[in-house]
């Protein structure tokens, strides 16, 4: 059951709109639709394949119960939603899945689905969990197989300058993207951060060429928007996946005002342009894999690790972190102790809010935030 | 959790019985060899295999087997409280935040924790061997101890394995993977190599990998030997005896070890001896158990109910692997275990090499294989709350056995931390469940 205090904070109209969206493009086109999860299988390869990308959102503070005869209840709450969805059918419009063994509850979401409701074409993309020289080389020759399989499930030939193409209408996004992002480290931002994910989230999933027009014209219209005139404390948020800007929401409504993030489906996805180089899977293997700061990927020890967070917090000027992590994320909650401590070193306070991927109850999480909000102003 | 309410394990072998001798003398060698102060300790996870360590006569020490050594001690909590006072959360893996906060309490105080089970603790690590064989929270266990507590070189091994829908008798996918393989295992004995300050001694490796196998065949056609009814070995005695596999393996001792369990369960077999007075249930055990309440198995036994198989640490088909190059037969063995763990259709855990944990067996042949072989009447899963890399997957288990006839029960707690223990409410569901199975057994409703 939904909070009351938080129901106005979902973002299900955007997320919605994006499933209907692509419903609608794959009548229109004929083409089929893969989901996919997470972000080291490049959807650039499906585009190319001549199938629609779309990547999978969950429904935050749903009923998961649909899972229940399928997995236990401990166990990440995004990925038992997913698979509720799954369950109840409101992924129909999906012909294909592609999950990446990013973590393992995501990479077990892949066997358990596809075992009780296999789709046309299906494929668990392997990813090391160290950039090392074998692990790139093993990273890349994955890559191939994952080309391959493609071709066979769409019919189509996937080429180098096909591959480049595709590369070229998301890197657009990716740079349009970036541009929105220049815009909040001005001292008043004209946008709010939930605004920003709410765009991520209803153009994001969508195939590129449809969310490079929502991109454009959201640009243009922040650009004229006159600036204002009062601070508020500037927030970084780093954490989990994030697919819902309620969080976000929260931090704007106590007085907060989010700048920057690194979050999936936030700035992670965005922050840089896959390579363009002769072997386009070298470009790929660069980008998904050794630049894509996940905390699943191992980078050894030492909090050099954390050395971009601070860069980017300085860059855009952040006077805090809050921390979000879903229930069960061992990636992020492992990482946190030694990033709260590194962020203190370097002045910067931390604060983390834990969550069942409900936003729930909404009203603590704001007393908390408020509190921090409050600190930071104060400082 | 009250203490009261944890009961330590009777074995029922001579053999187990003995390694209360056998391992102190052991830990005493270990010891020695550490205090002298000269010799490289490295803490290793399950998955570094012990023969290489052993081929470079390397000091180790496991803190899996330290976190299941402090949760029968009942200090567990202690070291966990520390590490949950410092960020870490509770839902984290109870075997890392005991870790954790054992090194917190030896880094504030300059030495092991008095608590410690063995004297001086695990030491003082001068490199950490990792290894992603099981799980993902063991990327992030020693990339965090040696970032916060101990700033030593860190060695992760990356041995991945096809997903279950992937063909790995291919051969361009078996090259794929063993490519990968060879490159990590090279990797982790040039980090070796460096830190020990040795030149690997194949010679030797070949030597403890013989040594190694031999010990393991015993192990193996033991278990074999408890398809017999009544069952001759049990829980208590399976748990505890994996840990030679740990730290002997690859010495003579393990060999003869395994070699007088065969022979002593053999004799249990031929004379017909179970360990149930009245053997009324065969069961099944899938996942960790709970090492502060090894007890709980005695109950179960009291009730008539033995458990025949279980999941967790077994260490699966035999192999022939070619020992001529032995790291090449290290590179085999694991393939060996993947592809085997694939062919019985390993779909929810498609990347373990490890037939030990029970997710290789989701969705296989396996699982009618094992009910028909071992009589299985029934199956316990234990849902530990922190280790969702081993629990993960047993209501699909549990579908899949519904549908071979055979009842499970599935009960929350965890492997090291006694304070989501509930005795009252777990035994109850334990009754519940017995009754159940008489029930099936008449023909009523199979499903808990």
């Amino acid at each position: 059951m939904t909070d009351r205090l938080n129901a106005a904070n979902r973002s299900t109209k955007q997320a919605e709109e994006s499933e209907n969206r692509i419903r609608r493009i794959k009548a229109e086109s004929g083409k089929p639709v893969i989901g996919y999860l997470c972000c080291f299988a490049p959807p650039e390869i499906i585009s190319a394949s001549g199938a629609l990308p779309f990547r999978i959102t969950g429904r935050p503070g749903e009923d998961n119960s649909a899972a229940d005869a399928y997995v236990e209840p401990y166990g990440c709450t995004y990925v038992r939603n997913i698979l509720a969805r799954a369950v109840k059918g409101e992924l129909d419009f999906l012909d294909g899945l592609v999950i990446s063994h990013s973590c393992d509850m995501v990479q077990r979401l892949y066997g358990i689905w596809t075992y009780y409701h296999p789709l046309p074409y299906s494929y668990m993309f392997n990813v090391p969990h160290q950039v090392s020289p074998w692990g790139q080389d093993f990273f890349k020759r994955e890559l191939a197989f994952f080309w391959e399989s493609l071709e066979k499930f769409t019919g189509g030939k996937i080429t180098a300058e096909s591959l480049k193409e595709t590369t070229a209408v998301f890197n657009r996004n990716r740079s349009l993207v970036r541009e929105l992002y220049d815009i909040r480290k001005e001292a008043i931002p004209p946008v709010e951060g939930s605004e920003i994910l709410d765009l991520l989230i209803e153009g994001g999933s969508l195939p590129p060429e449809y969310f490079t027009t929502l991109l454009e014209e959201k640009l243009a219209v922040i650009k004229k928007r006159p600036r204002g005139t009062v601070r508020a404390p500037r927030l970084m948020v780093w954490g989990s996946i994030m697919d819902d800007p309620s969080l976000l929401r929260m931090i704007e409504e106590a007085g907060g005002r989010v700048v920057a993030d690194d979050t999936c489906i936030g700035f992670r996805v965005w922050e840089k342009d896959v390579p363009v180089t002769e072997d386009p899977l070298d470009g790929f293997t660069e980008h998904y894999f050794v630049n894509f700061q996940c905390p699943r990927t191992d980078r050894g020890p030492g909090t050099g690790r954390f050395d971009y967070l601070l860069q980017r917090a300085r860059e855009y000027n952040a006077d805090g972190i809050i921390g979000y992590c879903i229930s069960f994320c061992d990636p992020h909650k492992f990482d946190y102790p030694d990033l709260r401590d590194y962020l203190k070193a370097a002045g910067l306070p931390m604060l983390l809010i834990d969550d069942n991927y409900s936003f729930e109850p909404a009203g603590s999480i704001k007393t908390r935030l408020q509190a921090f909000i409050e600190m930071i102003g104060a400082g | 959790m009250s203490q009261s309410e944890m009961s330590r394990a009777k074995r029922h072998l001579e053999t187990t019985r003995k390694m209360k001798e056998m391992l102190p003398r052991f830990f005493m060698r270990q010891m020695e060899r550490r205090f002298s102060g000269t010799e490289p300790l490295a803490w290793c996870m399950v998955g570094v295999p012990p023969e290489l360590l052993k081929a470079f006569d390397l000091l180790f020490e496991w803190p899996e087997n330290f976190g299941t050594m402090c949760a029968s001690r009942l200090v567990a909590p202690h070291f966990i409280e520390v590490a949950e006072g410092d960020g870490y959360s509770q839902e984290l893996c109870s075997y890392v935040t005991n870790t954790m906060g054992y090194c917190k309490l030896t880094k504030d105080s300059g030495e092991p924790p008095q608590e410690s089970p063995l004297p001086g603790g695990m030491g003082t690590p001068s490199m950490l061997l990792g290894s992603g064989f099981i799980c993902e929270p063991r990327w992030k266990w020693f990339q965090s101890i040696a970032t916060r507590f101990f700033d030593v070189p860190v060695y992760s091994s990356d041995p991945l394995a096809p997903p279950w829908d992937i063909d790995p008798h291919d051969p361009r996918i078996e090259n794929h993977y063993l490519t990968l393989l060879r490159e990590d295992l090279a990797g982790q004995i040039e980090f070796l190599e460096k830190h020990t300050g040795k030149k690997l001694d194949t010679d030797l490796l070949r030597e403890t990998l013989a040594l190694s196998h031999e010990a393991l065949g015993y192990w193996r056609d033991t278990l074999a030997l408890r398809k017999a009814v009544p069952c001759p070995m049990g829980s208590t005695d399976y748990f505890h005896s994996i840990i030679p596999q740990m730290y002997l393996v690859g010495d003579r001792e393990a060999v003869d070890f395994y070699k007088e369990m065969y022979d002593e369960v053999k004799d249990r077999v031929d004379r017909g001896i179970g360990i149930a007075e009245e053997e009324k249930y065969r069961l099944i055990w899938f996942g960790l158990p709970p090492w502060f309440n090894m007890g709980i198995f005695n109950y179960l036994e009291s009730l008539g109910a033995v458990v025949a198989y279980e999941s967790t640490y077994n260490v699966g088909d035999y192999f022939e692997v070619d020992l001529s190059d032995p790291l090449e037969a290290l590179v085999r063995r694991t393939w060996q275990r993947a592809v085997k763990m694939h062919d019985y259709g390993a779909e929810t855990m498609p990347e373990l090499c490890n037939p030990a944990v029970f997710g290789g067996f989701s969705g296989s042949s396996v699982l009618e294989e094992l009910v028909e072989d071992y009589s299985l009447s029934g199956a316990l899963m234990h849902l530990t709350r922190s280790c969702r890399a081993v629990s993960f997957g047993e209501v699909h288990t549990k579908n899949r056995l519904a549908g071979l006839g055979v009842p499970s029960l599935i009960f929350e707690s965890d492997m090291a931390d006694p304070r989501l223990w509930s005795d009252a409410q777990i035994k109850t569901r334990l009754h519940a469940f017995l009754e159940t199975m008489d029930k099936a057994a008449k023909g009523g409703n199979n499903n808990d």
